[in-house]
């Protein structure tokens, strides 16, 4: 009797669990149907939005919506004055959009810390939380959530007709560079000066007195620099308060430094894959073919471990804020890339260095420097989605053309409120107000908006230090390549087991041998390392990508 | 209602589920809040299990998207880790339930033989108190005592003139550190659960010893021990079904990314974590929990068989 009693409740269970899965499947197939769903609907609602394009005039923006924007930072204090900044922006520029497209404007933000899982599940919730979403192939899994259905397909007409000053100011050939499966995704940032390859930012007036009178131009120059500041430099909390993350742009940046290796983006975080600039489409993995050149890497970062550059207890250094201690000179390097460089040499309030040391400047030395091996930014480094789970997908296009390319709307977005957050100097630059105060004021702090800044309407900020960063962008202009692999955007279906196996493999080994903690020689670690990643399946991932490559560029 | 209890009267071998279930109407409603929970909780959701099994898509939803078979259970096998993987997560969680179940049996025993009744209510809240500081903060306070720069503890050497001690890059003493500190996490609560049933034993069994003259060493192996015996057991029981389950925010908050460490401290959560963090897979991660369940499925069902023959009464089901 007992055991009947169960079995009914379980099968009861059973059905009512697969009834409510059910309608659960119905309810999410009815959402992609709302909005641009599957292959067959987007063909249906291309139809729909091609009649509209013929009479843009009459898009129906009658109801007032509400466009969130999802970008990752931490989001001011709730209550703060900061806040409040923000808001007296928000205000003005919502005025100004209910009035051109009837929406506004509220921004969504993913805070660092765990960012990318953040970012990630919040795509995946699709549940019109966010209708445009900041993303970038390199850094933010543009295309892993367009393969997942995260983003929306946007047609050309949609664009036409939603976003017209968008369509017209990208060039056919970078939109293809947006495309995947013959469909755009994404919105690139493709009119904006900006350079973020990777390279160690140092005290130049440091380095010269260490005996660097020309600055820090290659790996042992910086070898110089850091056991120099360690010795001379005492009162410092470290020299490189590192949080124990850089081991792979250290690492990728001694390969950039020491071959032509030109790494393929959005494979996994570890750039194990890429071609040589001399062979593009042959694909190389250096982490097992430069063994000589690891195997010298290993010994040196050894050397700086052992010299005491940064916290012995690195990997788990998680509290340090390295470059805010930089900005305050409680440090002597900060790597990161050339566009934290910009801000970092300049004299601008949160750099005290430079008022308490007249003489305080900050050089970057960039990986590639020996070898001339600088590639320019991908177009998708920023780029803008919208989500698939929006349910106002064209009035959030309506609205990203405005911030985009609307001057008023720019400058209240990226800059804030003219005579408040900024204002324009004798010369046309932008200087900041008497009464700025950066830690409350800076709203393009809070924006983010990394996902379509324009040149077209950027003012140049006067307390950066153009002199500087303009003679550095002259010689990468020089040296520089495009990213070649744009239209690469590999399936990787089949071998993303590997890929993960890979990285997590070579991530480990990267941890221990960037920052010198390996025990043994370091011919044995890169030999173990290379044989690990063999056993994850390294030359598979190699042999699939290569064939497509084969596929698309010969 | 009229029709059952006509039913009911008609004859009594013969009874349907319906009459079964009202009879027993009363002991039924005092489990309802219990089967609500573990209906909308463990069995609704459980067809889910089916996106183990595909390539998920967001827009298409689990059922939607394509089928690809085992492609990612591949996954943990290829990583050529699983070995090592499922020895560190059961050896962890062996040494968790036999010292923690051990400790917190002595615990609840000694808190017993108290008889200070203040003493004995402040030592019970400062054992417990650890269970309710967060993961992330107890691996912040391991870091602020054991780091080898600033850390309390090589304070202390120094400060003794003896040389400094670096944990941080020595694997072989974090099984001793990461056991140490889940006793010191759990054990207070663990013990509760002891220190109810030992007061649940019939005073006048306790009482009848004292009078035949037994001594407080032999109250507890004689009596204590054994009435524990069935608590014990089926504790230990609940607790093996979640062997292949290591304690993800204890180790990723203490070890996080330190790979000098792995060797000693990854168990199979952390490595799935960190590997498919990158490709934000649902269905991989999906894929590592069904592989878990399984295991630990069968793993209660043969110790369940083994309690069973040697002593039926002490088994689960």
């Amino acid at each position: 009797m007992k055991k009947k009693l169960l079995a009914t409740l379980l099968s009861v269970s059973m059905v009512m669990g697969l009834a409510a899965c059910g309608s659960s499947t119905a309810d999410s197939t009815t959402t992609g149907a709302d909005t641009t769903g599957a292959q067959t609907q987007s063909a249906d609602t291309a139809k729909t939005d091609t009649s509209a394009g013929a009479d843009a005039a009459a898009i129906d923006t009658s109801e007032h919506v509400v466009i969130s924007y999802m970008t990752t930072g931490d989001p001011p204090e709730s209550g703060s004055e900061k806040e409040a900044n923000l808001n007296a922006m928000l205000d003005e520029l919502n005025a100004i959009l209910t009035e051109k497209v009837n929406a506004e404007l509220e921004i969504y933000y993913i805070p660092w810390t765990d960012y990318l899982s953040n970012y990630n599940l919040t795509l995946a919730r699709m549940d019109g939380s966010v209708d445009l979403v900041g993303t970038a192939s390199d850094w933010l899994d543009a295309w892993p959530n367009a393969k997942n259905g995260a983003f929306l397909e946007l047609s050309e007409e949609m664009l036409q007709t939603y976003a017209p000053q968008t369509w017209a100011s990208v060039p056919a050939d970078h939109w293809e560079l947006c495309k995947y499966d013959g469909d755009i995704y994404l919105m690139p940032e493709d009119n904006y000066a900006q350079w973020t390859n990777h390279g160690w930012i140092y005290r130049l007036d440091w380095a010269k007195e260490a005996g660097l009178s020309n600055g820090v131009h290659s790996w042992e120059d910086m070898t110089t620099y850091v056991k120099w500041c360690k010795e001379n430099k005492t009162d410092l909390k470290y020299v490189w308060d590192s949080d124990g993350t850089q081991y792979a742009q250290m690492a990728n940046g001694w390969i950039a430094s020491h071959t032509n290796f030109v790494p393929i983006d959005g494979i996994c975080s570890g750039a194990l894959w890429g071609g040589s600039k001399d062979d593009l489409y042959t694909i190389t993995t250096p982490a097992l073919t430069e063994t000589e050149s690891l195997v010298e890497y290993a010994k040196l970062m050894k050397e700086w471990a052992e010299a005491g550059v940064w916290p012995t207890d690195v990997l788990n250094n998680t509290s340090g804020s390295n470059r805010d201690e930089f900005r305050v000179g409680d440090v002597a390097v900060e790597q990161h890339h050339t566009q934290t460089w910009t801000d970092l040499c300049s004299a601008t309030p949160a750099n005290t260095i430079f008022q308490d040391d007249p003489d305080a400047e900050v050089g970057m030395f960039y990986f590639g420097e020996e070898t001339g091996n600088v590639i320019a930014l991908s177009i998708t480094h920023g780029a803008m989605a919208v989500s698939a789970g929006s349910d106002n997908p064209e009035r959030a296009l309506m609205v990203y053309d405005l911030i985009r390319n609307d001057p008023e709307c720019y400058k209240l977005f990226n800059y804030g409120i003219q005579g408040v957050s900024w204002d324009l100097d004798a010369n046309g630059l932008r200087t900041t107000p008497e009464g700025y105060n950066s830690e409350t004021q800076n709203i393009n702090g809070m924006t983010n908006y990394w996902w379509g800044r324009n040149d077209d309407l950027e003012i140049k900020d006067s307390t950066r230090n153009w002199d500087a960063i303009d003679k550095l962008y002259a010689e990468y202009d020089k040296i520089k390549i495009d990213y070649p692999y744009g239209q690469f955007v590999p399936d990787v279906d089949s071998i993303q087991g590997k890929i993960d196996n890979c990285n997590e493999q070579y991530t480990n080994y990267m941890k221990q041998i960037s920052y010198g903690l390996y025990n043994g020689s370091a011919e044995d670690i890169v030999a173990e390392m290379q044989a690990a990643l063999k056993t994850a399946g390294i030359e598979d991932v190699t042999a699939e990508l290569q064939s497509q490559f084969d596929a698309l560029y010969k | 209602m009229s029709n059952k209890s006509k039913k009911a009267s008609t004859g009594v071998k013969k009874r349907g589920v319906l009459e079964t279930l009202w009879r027993y109407r009363v002991l039924e409603l005092m489990c309802l809040p219990a089967i609500v929970f573990f209906f909308m909780f463990s069995y609704m959701p459980m067809p889910g299990i089916w996106v183990a099994f595909v390539k998920y898509n967001y827009r298409k939803g689990i059922f939607g998207s394509k089928f690809v078979g085992l492609q990612n259970f591949e996954f943990l096998a290829e990583s050529g880790k699983l070995f090592s993987l499922t020895r560190n997560t059961v050896l962890y969680n062996l040494a968790f339930i036999i010292l923690g179940n051990l400790v917190a049996v002595i615990i609840a025993i000694l808190l017993n033989e108290i008889r200070a009744k203040m003493f004995k209510k402040v030592s019970q809240t400062l054992m417990f108190l650890p269970y309710f500081i967060s993961q992330v903060l107890v691996g912040l306070l391991v870091y602020s005592l054991l780091n080898y720069d600033t850390g309390f503890v090589n304070e202390i050497l120094v400060a003794l003139g003896k040389a400094k001690w670096q944990p941080y890059s020595d694997p072989s003493v974090w099984p001793w550190l990461i056991v140490l500190i889940h006793l010191w996490q759990q054990t207070g609560y663990n013990s509760v659960v002891y220190f109810a049933a030992i007061c649940g034993i019939d005073a006048e069994i306790i009482e009848a010893a004292k009078v035949d003259g037994a001594n407080a060493f032999q109250r507890i192996r004689y009596i204590i021990l054994p009435s524990l015996r069935p608590t014990i057991v089926i504790l230990i029981l609940f607790a093996l079904g979640g062997i292949v389950r290591g304690n993800f925010g204890l180790f990723w908050n203490i070890i996080g990314s330190n790979s000098v460490l792995y060797e000693t401290t990854d168990i199979i959560e952390t490595f799935v974590y960190r590997a498919t963090m990158s490709d934000f897979n649902f269905s991989t991660a999906s894929a590592v929990g069904f592989y878990q369940s399984l295991v630990g499925f069968a793993i209660v069902m043969l110790a369940n068989f083994a309690v069973k023959k040697i002593d039926p009464d002490y088994s689960l089901f």
